[in-house]
């Protein structure tokens, strides 16, 4: 198989998941945003711990391929908070936008073009502003182990236990918190 | 207005999160890990191409050859909406709508609609211009970045998070009905 093939199967069981999920709508998002419905949460903490801890595993036997985004601190920061301001607004990001676009979402194809003018906007201001946002707290392509020099297996083991533990002490319908079941 | 209800997720959270996290591991071992928002830029890219090729040529970002050809980045945006258009589809769920619950409970009347659309607008520029600055967005920062442990997801998290709880208090202060 070509990999434009393999990107495109991973694309539609990525789409399956987001959508059956429940991430790929913007109710869900919102409700976990303003801390009512624990749905969305849930799910993206296990999707994280999972993911975590199957590329350590990856990374053990030698077969992850890894893709680390630098940590410009400042242009990370600001991006964040800008990409959160419209992930509140709207309950959509890039991935679960486009996939509320195929679940019929009028709204979510409205946002999609607003996407693609952010995109538009970006080209034109990265120029003028890279060099300065990029000057300042620049740690580059890097992560927690290599940074560190500690073992990824002192982050990862504790990080998937302990959320594992309080996923299940809060899980929906346990008589031992006051959880709402969602 | 409070009798808008928010329908229960087709899959539980414990499954919904180990089918994304599988998806994650399956990409990380066959592909690399999962990431949506450059291929915004790559189509803008190859549209500034046609009317301003000098333009990009000169670019420090999309000057690169990785900005301007089609790639498995791409073909993976093109799956996910295939993959969510057959997922809505084979449960039934698949529904022309324009506004959802949490916004029909705060905002009722003949504007609604369009507030929506016009937040909906301002929201994707901000989230798409947000991704790139931060190089990553909630999939390829977020989500990849924590399962690599990035440094960066660290501060990605702070404020992707933060400002998203502000901005969803501000927009919708009341709750609609929750499907347990």
């Amino acid at each position: 198989m070509s990999a434009t093939t393999i990107s495109f199967i991973i694309g539609i069981l990525f789409g399956a998941a987001l959508y059956l999920g429940g991430l790929a709508n913007p109710d869900k998002i919102v409700g976990t945003l303003r801390l009512k419905d624990f749905h969305a949460m849930r799910t993206i903490a296990v999707f994280v711990l999972v993911g975590m801890l199957g590329t350590w595993i990856l990374q053990l036997i030698g077969h992850a391929n890894m893709d680390v985004k630098p940590a410009e601190v400042l242009p990370v920061l600001i991006g964040g908070a800008l990409l959160g301001i419209g992930f509140g607004l709207t309950g959509y990001c890039p991935g679960t936008g486009l996939a509320c676009v195929a679940a019929g979402r009028f709204d979510a194809l409205i946002t999609v073009i607003g996407m693609f003018f952010g995109a538009l906007a970006y080209i034109y201001i990265i120029p003028t502003i890279s060099k300065p946002l990029a000057s300042v707290m620049n740690y580059d392509k890097t992560t927690l182990p290599e940074k560190t020099g500690i073992n990824a297996a002192v982050f990862v083991i504790p990080l998937v236990v302990i959320g594992v533990l309080l996923l299940w002490l809060t899980r929906p319908g346990s008589k031992s918190t006051t959880v709402k079941p969602i | 207005m409070s009798n808008e209800r928010v329908e229960k997720s087709p899959l539980p959270w414990w499954l919904a999160g180990l089918l994304l996290g599988g998806v994650q591991i399956l990409a990380v071992a066959i592909s690399k890990p999962l990431g949506v928002s450059t291929q915004f830029v790559v189509v803008d890219t190859l549209a500034l191409k046609q009317s301003s090729p000098e333009y990009v040529a000169q670019h420090p970002v999309i000057g690169s050859e990785k900005y301007q050809k089609l790639g498995g980045g791409f073909w993976l945006d093109v799956g996910l909406v295939a993959g969510a258009f057959i997922a809505t589809l084979v449960i039934g769920r698949w529904r022309l709508q324009a506004t959802t619950a949490w916004w029909r409970a705060n905002r009722n009347g003949k504007a609604a609609v369009g507030a929506r659309l016009l937040t909906g607008f301002i929201g994707g520029f901000l989230i798409l211009l947000g991704a790139r600055l931060a190089h990553g967005c909630t999939s390829g920062q977020f989500a990849s970045g924590w399962a690599q442990l990035s440094v960066a997801a660290i501060p990605f998290t702070i404020t992707l998070f933060g400002f998203g709880m502000l901005a969803a208090r501000i927009m919708y202060p009341k709750t609609p009905d929750i499907e347990a």
